[in-house]
């Protein structure tokens, strides 16, 4: 295992085909996974003994294809281990949280593959027990088998949010509503030019079905505006056309659309001396959903072997890739929110931005005060926003858009996520004991017995 | 010299010295331009320890410079500028071994001799004190009346005093001189010419183009880390402590332990916020920002051994800057040697936290024909003979 000459970090579909591809055209390969399944967040696999959920026939399909080919190659996988960064020395560093200690590995290629993040906008009362993401329910469900307890709401914008109220009300709890600040019935024609792409419409229309069947009232065109604690229950206020609708529930599920996981990563490299080359695969390059992401799983692995093998690289991204990107247009198109305001403006500015650190929307705003813009670094450092044990996950983008919606008459390029984030290792916290585990090999020998003294 | 005071400077490089030098200035009513490359503090100022500390020092000018920037660190804290910025604390300097206790021994007594309070605490009263150390700490002493300020967020509040304009991302190309070469009469940028009666140059490594210093000047690359909150391991440490090896890396003298060019020193600072900050390197090679795994696991090795409770603790950054040094050990801070209304103040190394604020206030004493807080003469860059790349 020790001999790979490429890691690919994270076992979702991407990762997979690009081991795969990487492995049958004889390259030495090694995936890891944080998690402690293979399939990464589409195709997470029911924890042992939970009752499977079980994927819609369709993708357990894509899953199962994907799967074999990946077992055929004999690839060894390391689960439990998470990618912390490439150092200023050029090493793969990694930590193995089952045996709690960080490796640093010589490689001569990554294929980074970590997927995507969802977004969701800050709003009052986004930061309170109960509140979660809407792919952190249907990540729950795969796992377990089971739909959340009590009433539960969705809501924010884009067509997960059906997939998971269909997912809900087949495992018998159907949500008590859910609320889309866009309305894809508006925009008729964008709806026909789906006719393109008959299994995505197959999709949507099996999830809809779900949704009607379960009598789930579907609020588009509206927005939660707050959330508040009531007892043990949580208060909603929702805004639709100007009218205010309130709402009793216990748990919400957010979800404002996905974006690249790719916060701190390393960029590409495609030629150094020192360091591996390195290549984005799937959704932590473009967020474009699983079947795209085994595409370009391929088309990555593909051009790191061309750059590798010192031969022509490969030209462009392939059609399956184009074709989803299109589609993935087309239901941005339809699930665009209804009105101009960004939701980020309306917010009150005692809505939580940043929550590892307590910062609010009015902090950023009274920081970013100044007769000259301050650039992404600046409010990271002076605001603490991004600082936190997230490392910015959750506030980096919102901060980024937030300053540019400030600063939109400045001259300056607007602030980017990555900005407030930077790219240094390690890209999650990582313990200090893994840490002191991989000191220098030269240097390990005399503390060893140092330490061997002392216990003796 | 300079026949009347100036109303109008520019001032390059928004670290802590350049801030410092605007904000002194502006107090005095003088308006000022800053021109800034990248962004405030985006360099060693934004990268540093933050220590505001003469424990390391050893009797002479810089000893008694930075015995000024504590001070000075004291009463910007007390007027309310640094008012929550500056936290004050003791700093303890452990010794593990027998050579480390013959080193700090002498090093205590040149710093009383300097008039600095410090005690020596045997190891029995340091692990009362201090019950977070490791049983390997076997004496310390404790130099009091020192402190620690992030350098960032002093800049930002010198800034947002003096309310000057930065132009950020714009770098200086050129100082103009004029036909008799001894005044600089425009400053040319990456976004246009810039006038001012006089010029500070306060640009770290970025001084060495301008000036032709490329012989004089060094980068000298640091790495630190921080780790998250444990607000009760934080709690259990009343100071920061530095290792008693720190001493011999100051002196350039690289460690058994450490890479050809590097010296590894530590020191572990129990920061406001409830984290830990941890360092540093200091690596004559290279001047990448970049953080390397020899010396992040190295330097975490040596803070566990003597602070065990850090293990169980997660690193929740690491971070690099280049300071600029000079070739011999002396900060520049002077006239630019030859130029009526050009002034430069760099090249602190590893003490800009502690020495920018006292050296920007002395420098615009200099600059209106005042006596100066610090004693200048030492630094002057009239030391060296300049390599001419003024025009």
């Amino acid at each position: 295992m020790t001999d790979a000459e490429i890691t690919v970090i994270g076992a979702g579909p991407s990762g997979m085909v690009a081991a795969t591809t990487l492995s049958k055209v004889g390259y030495h390969v090694e995936i890891i996974e944080q998690r402690e399944t293979l399939g990464g967040a589409i195709y997470r696999q029911p924890v042992e003994s939970a009752m499977a959920g079980g994927p819609a026939a369709g993708s357990n399909a894509r899953w199962k294809t994907i799967r074999n080919a990946f077992v055929k190659q004999a690839i060894p996988v390391r689960c439990g281990t998470v990618f912390l960064g490439i150092d200023g020395d050029g090493l793969v560093l990694i930590e193995d949280r089952r045996k709690g200690r960080v490796e640093r590995l010589r490689r001569k290629g990554v294929v980074v593959a970590v997927g995507a993040v969802e977004k969701v906008y800050p709003r009052t009362g986004w930061h309170l027990p109960g509140v979660s993401t809407a792919g952190g329910l249907q990540v729950m469900m795969k796992e377990t088998g089971r739909a959340p307890e009590g009433r539960v709401l969705l809501a924010g914008n884009g067509p997960l949010l059906i997939a998971v109220a269909a997912q809900m009300a087949r495992l018998g709890n159907p949500p008590a509503a859910l609320v889309e600040a866009g309305d894809p019935f508006g925009h008729m024609a964008t709806g026909v030019a789906l006719l393109k792409h008959p299994a995505l419409l197959q999709e949507a229309l099996l999830y809809l079905m779900d949704v009607y069947r379960s009598r789930i009232p579907w609020l588009r065109g509206a927005h939660v505006t707050s959330i508040e604690k009531e007892g043990p229950a949580l208060l909603v206020r929702i805004e639709r056309k100007g009218l205010e609708k309130r709402m009793s529930v216990d748990r919400i599920g957010l979800h404002d659309g996905i974006r690249c996981n790719d916060f701190g990563l390393p960029p590409e490299t495609l030629s150094s001396k020192d360091a591996p080359v390195v290549v984005r695969a799937g959704d932590c390059r473009e967020a474009l959903g699983a079947i795209a992401a085994e595409a370009d799983g391929a088309r990555a692995a593909q051009r790191l072997a061309n750059i590798l093998s010192g031969s022509a690289e490969a030209s462009g991204l392939d059609a399956a890739i184009n074709r989803t990107r299109q589609a993935q247009d087309l239901l941005a198109r339809l699930f665009a929110p209804i009105g101009n305001v960004s939701p980020l403006a309306i917010c009150s500015d005692e809505t939580i931005l940043c929550r590892c650190e307590a910062k609010t929307v009015g902090d950023l705003r009274s920081l970013c005060q100044h007769l000259h813009p301050m650039t992404g670094r600046e409010v990271k450092l002076n605001g603490r926003f991004a600082m936190g044990a997230c490392q910015g996950r959750f506030c980096a983008d919102n901060t980024a858009s937030l300053m540019a919606l400030m600063n939109a008459d400045s001259a300056d390029l607007p602030p980017r996520a990555e900005d407030l984030t930077g790219r240094r290792w390690p890209v999650r916290p990582v313990s200090i004991a893994a840490l002191t585990a991989a000191a220098n090999p030269n240097t390990e020998k005399p503390n060893n017995e140092v330490e061997q003294d002392d216990a003796s | 010299m300079q026949p009347r005071l100036p109303s109008t400077a520019i001032v390059i490089g928004s670290g802590i010295v350049g801030a410092s030098v605007a904000y002194f200035l502006a107090r005095r009513g003088i308006a000022v331009r800053l021109i800034e490359a990248v962004s405030p503090a985006a360099e060693a100022t934004g990268a540093a320890d933050g220590a505001v500390s003469v424990a390391s020092k050893k009797p002479g000018p810089m000893m008694q410079a930075a015995l000024k920037g504590v001070a000075l660190f004291g009463e910007l804290a007390d007027e309310g500028l640094l008012a929550g910025a500056f936290k004050r604390r003791s700093t303890f300097i452990v010794a593990a071994s027998e050579d480390e206790c013959a080193v700090l021994e002498a090093h205590a007594s040149a710093l009383a001799g300097a008039g600095v309070r410090v005690d020596t605490l045997d190891g029995k009263t340091l692990r009362a004190r201090f019950c977070a150390l490791s049983p390997g700490a076997r004496m310390a002493i404790e130099v009091h009346g020192e402190g620690h300020a992030i350098g960032y967020q002093v800049v930002h509040r010198l800034l947002t005093a003096a309310n000057v304009k930065v132009s950020r991302n714009t770098s200086v190309q050129e100082l103009m001189l004029d036909t008799n070469g001894q005044r600089i009469t425009k400053v040319t940028t990456s976004r246009g010419d810039a006038r001012a009666d006089i010029v500070v140059l306060a640009a770290g490594n970025g001084s060495a183009g301008l000036l032709g210093l490329r012989d004089i000047l060094r980068p000298r690359k640091g790495q630190l880390l921080i780790t998250e909150r444990a607000p009760a391991l934080n709690a259990a440490m009343p100071g920061a402590i530095m290792s008693g090896r720190y001493l011999l890396s100051k002196g350039s003298q690289t460690s058994a332990k450490a890479a050809p060019g590097r010296g590894l020193g530590l020191v572990i600072d129990p920061l406001v916020t409830g984290q830990f900050l941890i360092g540093g390197t200091r690596e004559d090679f290279g001047d990448r920002s970049t953080n390397d795994i020899d010396a992040v696991s190295q330097i975490l090795r040596d803070a566990v051994a003597l602070v065990p409770g850090l293990a169980s603790l997660r690193l929740l950054r690491s971070f690099a800057g280049v300071r600029t040094a000079v070739v011999d050990g002396l900060p520049l801070v002077g006239r630019i040697p030859g130029t009526e209304n050009g002034f430069v103040a760099t090249g602190f190394e590893g003490d800009g936290i502690c020495l920018g604020p006292v050296m920007g206030k002395s420098i615009v004493q200099m600059i209106c024909g005042e006596p100066t807080d610090v004693d200048l003469s030492v630094f002057d860059p009239s030391r060296f003979v300049l390599s001419g790349a003024l025009q």
